[in-house]
Formats: structure tokens, sequence, C-alpha cells
């Protein structure tokens, strides 16, 4: 029965990786870039969120919704007014700009909201499960099911409209994607928007699931994101949201036993050093 | 331009005499970082002290000035600034009011260069361990751990307990001696994890928890880490009593949790509940500063400063004095989180407070005033 129930905490978890570190996915697989700011991203859109609910409205789906288009339109700025000038420089180049706007941003957050813990005090009525063997709660549930909901989306678009096609296209060679007629900026800008805007749900939801926002509260996601789309493959979704579940599965059984006295941040980096030791493409990955 | 010269002159003699005539006391605390909210408290309530001393005529006519540095709760942050207070600003004497881990870092440096230091709140026993000019105004970890150990068994008639221990300074000392002093007193511990400073997740550790069927369950950690805690264990019906410490004890812990709060008892060095004079005059004025209510750290940190200009008071800026004077401290009662009945071993002995929250508030308790559970072990 034990078993049950860590595993619906497993899948709250690994929803969130999921949700994450798709839009780091998807921005490797056409740009290469390695977008570190998308973890700044999921924490702007906690932000947006918490200005909404205690300004705004305590309802929680304005807030997600808000929370989602912010984060949304900031993605598009980071590559439009950042990334887009720099592309054709090394790697290296945007790697080190990425990390300098996540900095950036978080030392705002701080500077703007304060260094403190936020409480998160939106209002939803959600179902919830409670059986003998497990319970799920309004939050987790509300979760579970809007995770399953985005991926589905995500799923359409990526596999059954033209701007799937087009992402396709820009993925495999963004100089000939444009040659044969892809508009590449839009399939680009697009691509961000769709990403950013599941990095602030994701934020959103974490934020009203430990009922906390604060300045720094990308900084593990950061590289938790990072461990799940290597673990994943460079570029692959489907692999991505694999990966997050099982990383998720790893550290919720492992960090529940009693003699397991170590913190559960670092069985990430365990796994990302295996990986890149015996898989370095990744468990999915076509590289 | 002669007028200018003049001016200038003026104003430097003007600054001269200033400073001529005030009494440093160096302070740092985390304005930055995860124990900011800690750190703003500290400040307000040690500022809150220095105006009030002023406003009382100064130490020996001369008026106090504080300067402070913000230390992020980090070692190497707190090293460096030790250096500035003691070689840039010459300080008379200092205080933290910081965590255990810039505390120790900054102990050594101020015992090695002849320059006394009061940790507010740091609760690590080896603190004051550093030496002859290293004092302590909060609670150390052997006090609180064994005081909650009491409470659990003796007062709250705990039988198996649970153990949640931080794996940094603070969570892990004071585990150790509540878990020492439990068993002693006949409880049963049934389970035992240590989770990382900062961890956000609790409900693997607590499903597990769950069935063990503890009734009580004492878990360390900061408002951050306890808010998870509390009301992850209530989300997963855990009905336990939940006690905690002083990491609980600010307004962020009740926010944070929400109603989960409710309940939930800790062991720490202030009672809001108190009729003493000084412990009312030093909450209002904090409230009306700062818009919240005070938390242990503030009174601590408004405690340290007053013991600290006390003994300026007392022995002048010679630091052997003051430290002499600290340690003939007897029945002090102008301070929030006393009185102090006398410093034994470097450290303030009183009697240590117990809280529980209700209806979104830190009430009184328990009082612990006997010598067994107030005197650290060992004295």
């Amino acid at each position: 029965m034990d078993f049950l129930q860590q595993l619906v905490f497993a899948l709250v978890l690994g929803s969130s990786y999921a949700l994450i570190a798709i839009g780091l996915t998807m921005v490797y697989g056409i740009l290469k870039v390695l977008h570190v700011a998308h973890a700044g991203i999921y924490t702007l859109g906690a932000y947006m969120a918490l200005l909404v609910v205690t300004h705004l409205t305590r309802n929680f789906w304005v807030a997600l919704l808000l929370g989602m288009v912010a984060a949304g339109l900031a993605g598009v700025l980071i590559y439009r007014g950042v990334y887009y000038y720099i592309l054709r420089r090394p790697r290296i180049v945007p790697l080190i700009v990425s990390i300098g706007i996540f900095t950036a941003m978080n030392e705002l957050f701080r500077l703007l909201f304060g260094p403190y813990q936020h409480a998160f005090p939106a209002v939803l009525r959600f179902p919830m499960v409670i059986t003998p063997y497990f319970l799920i709660t309004q939050k987790q549930l509300l979760i579970i099911v809007l995770t399953t909901f985005f991926l589905l989306m995500l799923y359409l678009v990526l596999n059954k409209t033209r701007v799937g096609l087009a992402w396709q296209a820009c993925s495999q060679d963004l100089s000939m994607a444009g040659a044969v007629g892809v508009p590449v900026d839009w399939a680009v800008a697009l691509n961000f928007l769709l990403g950013s805007a599941l990095a602030g749900a994701a934020g959103v939801l974490m934020a009203f699931y430990r009922n906390m926002v604060y300045p720094t509260m990308g900084n593990v996601v950061a590289y938790k994101a990072f461990v799940v789309v290597v673990l994943g493959g460079f570029g692959s979704v489907r692999g991505s949201v694999i990966a997050g579940m099982l990383l998720a599965l790893v550290e919720t059984f492992l960090g529940s036993l009693e003699w397991f006295n170590f913190p559960r941040d670092a069985i990430a980096f365990l796994l990302l050093i295996l990986v890149l030791m015996f898989r370095p493409k990744g468990l999915f990955g076509r590289l | 331009m002669r007028k200018f010269v003049i001016g200038i002159l003026l104003f430097m003699f003007v600054g001269l005499y200033a400073t001529a005539e005030t009494v440093k006391i160096g302070f740092f605390a985390p304005l930055t970082g995860f124990a900011a909210a800690d750190g703003h408290s500290a400040l307000a309530g040690a500022q809150i002290a220095v105006d009030f001393i002023n406003a009382a005529g100064g130490v020996n006519g001369k008026m106090i000035e504080l300067v402070y540095y913000d230390d992020a709760a980090r070692a190497d942050q707190a090293s460096a600034i030790a250096r500035k207070l003691i070689e840039q600003d010459k300080v008379v004497i200092a205080v933290s009011g910081s965590y255990s881990t810039p505390t120790r870092a900054a102990a050594k440096i101020f015992q090695e260069a002849g320059v006394p230091m009061i940790s507010a709140y740091a609760i690590h026993p080896s603190i004051i361990e550093t030496g002859h000019l290293i004092f302590r105004v909060g609670m150390g970890a052997p006090v609180e751990g064994v005081a909650g150990a009491y409470l659990a068994v003796k007062e709250l008639g705990a039988k198996k307990i649970a153990i949640l221990t931080m794996d940094n300074d603070f969570g892990v000392s004071l585990s150790e001696y509540f878990k020492d002093t439990a068993l002693k007193l006949g409880a049963e511990i049934v389970f035992e994890k240590k989770f990382p400073l900062g961890e956000k997740e609790f409900r693997a550790i607590l499903a597990q928890v769950r069935v063990k069927k503890p009734d009580l369950i004492w878990a360390t950690g900061y408002y951050a880490e306890a808010a998870n805690i509390v009301s992850q264990a209530r989300e997963l019906g855990i009905t336990a009593t939940i006690l905690g410490q002083e990491g609980y004890d600010s307004p962020k812990f009740i926010e944070l949790a929400g109603e989960a709060a409710e309940g939930v008892i800790i062991v720490t060095d202030l009672n809001r509940d108190s009729e003493r004079e000084i412990v009312q005059k030093f909450l209002a004025e904090y409230e009306e500063r700062t818009g919240h209510p005070a938390d242990m750290v503030a009174a601590s940190a408004f405690d340290a400063i007053k013991v600290a200009a006390y003994a300026i008071a007392q022995a002048g800026t010679d630091a052997e004095a003051i430290a002499a004077a600290i340690d003939n401290i007897r029945h002090m009662y102008d301070v929030v989180t006393g009185p102090f009945f006398a410093f034994l071993g470097r450290e303030a002995i009183r009697p240590v407070e117990v809280q529980i929250v209700k209806e979104g508030a830190f009430r009184f308790f328990h009082t612990f005033t006997e010598p067994e559970i107030i005197i650290p072990p060992g004295l």
C-alpha cells in the first residue's frame, strides 16, 4: 500500500520535471542552445501568478493562465532580444549568455519581491482521490491531470500540425528549412513561446503545491532539468518525459528509505555521470 | 574658496568629534540568500536595542554605533566580515545575528584577534568552545535538545518518537541531544532520518513515518523546511504532535504552513505572552517598525546587544575586561528572552520557553526553569 502512495508522489514530482525539461529540450532541438535561463522563466511564471493571486484574484485558473502567458512572452523576448543575435557564434557564447540571464533574473526577483519565501494563497475547487491504499490530494491530482493535458496537446502540435512539421524541419537543418520556405523566425519564436509557457505552468503548479514562491526556486530546477534532458537524449521530447518520470521514481523510492541519508538532489548528478559514461547520447537520444 | 575650505575643515572636525564619541559594535546577519528573513529580523532587533540604549543616554556618555554587514549565512563571507570589523571598523565587540555555520567561522577569527563576540541565536555547541572571548545569549543546542526531550516525554507523554534531522550544524546538534535524552527518559525512537538543508519534498519520508505510527515527531529545520514538513505531514493525515525548535520561530513559518501550523509546539527563547515590561515594549516597537510580529531571532539579537552594551558600560573598551564583565553577569532582568540568571561557561542561563501555535500566532505553552534542563550538560 505504501508502494502505491510513493508512486503517486513520484508521478507528481516527475510531472514537474517533465514540464520544465520539455521546453529546454525543444529549444535545444532547434537552436542547439543550452537554455539555462529557462529555469528563470519557471520562476517568472510563479511570480506572475503570485502577483495575480495577491493583487487581482484568488482564482487559481486565472493565475495559471497569466503566469503561462507572462512566461511564454518572456521566453520569446529572450530569444528575439538576445539569442537571435548570437546564434552564429560558437556554442559556448549563448551558453554563457544564458547563465548570465538566469543569474540576472534571480537577482531581479530578489530586488523586486525581497529574498523571502512568499505564500501562494490561490483558491481552487478540484476533486481528490481517497482509497484505502493511497491518497491523491487535490493539488496532486491537479498536477497530474494538467501535465497529462499539456503533454497530449504538445503531442498533437508536434505530430499533427504544420507547426510541428516546421519544427522538425528546423531541428534537422535551420538554414535549409529557411531555404525551402519554412518561416524559421516564426517557428523558433513559437517554439520558445510554447516551451516557456510550459515552464511557467510548472512554476505556478509547484508554487501552489508547496505554497512557496522565492527568488532562487529555479536553482535546483535548472540543473535537474539539465539532467533530465541529458538522460532523455538531447532534443527528444518523449525522452525528456520518460526521463523526468524515471528520475522522480528513483528519487522518491531511494529518498524514502530510512538508511538513505544522502541529499536527494545528488541522485540526479549520479545518474548524469552514469549516463555520460555509458550512454552519452542519452536513453532515447538520436545524436 | 575660503568658506569652502573652512566648511570642509568644520565637516572633518565634526566627523572626528562624532566618531570619537561613539562606541562601535560590529554585527553580521544573513540579509540575502535563503536565511534572509531571519537576517532582517535580527538586524531590526539589534537596531531597536541600539536605539533604546542611545535614547537612554548611551553607554558611559557615548552613543553606540552599529556597524553591520550581510553574510548570506555563508561561512566564507562571515570570515571576511569578521576581519573587516576587526581591522577596518575596529569594533569593541561583535554580535553574530547569523546561523551556526557562519558564526563558528567568525568566532575563530574574533577570538584570535582578541575581540569579544556574542552569538545571538546560533546554537552549535562548538561556537562558545572557540575561546574565552566568545559568548552566547541564545540557547545552545544541548539545552534546546534536552528541553525538547523533557517536553516530549515528560510533559506530552510521548512513547514512540520519530526524528527528522536537517543535515547541517543546526539540525544535527539538536537531534543528537534530543535523542540521547529521550532514550534516557524511556521513549522509543521508531524512525530516524536526515534530509538536506533546503529540501522541499518530504512526502516520501513522511509516508514512512506514518507507517511507524509515532505519537510525536521531532523535526529540526528552519522555517521553510519546517513549513513544508508540517503541511505535508498533515496532508498525509499524520496527526502526531509535531515538536519543533527555534528554527520554526518566525511569522514566516505560520504564513507558509497556514492551517497546518495549528497545534505545532516549539522550544524557543521568546515568550510572547510574558508580562515583563521590556518584552511587551520590545514586541510593540518591533511590530511598529517592521509591520509584522517579532520572532526569537529579533529578540535574541536585541538581548545580545544589551549584554554587549552592559559589558562596555561596566568595563570600558578592553577586551579582557569586557569578557570578565559578561562572565560576572548575575540576574539580568532588562532582556527580552531572559531573565538571565547567570553566565556559566560563557553561556546565558535562563528559562527555556515553549510556545504553541494557536489561531495563527505563537502562544505560551510552558516554561522550563528546572536546573537539570536549563543548565547545559557538563557544567
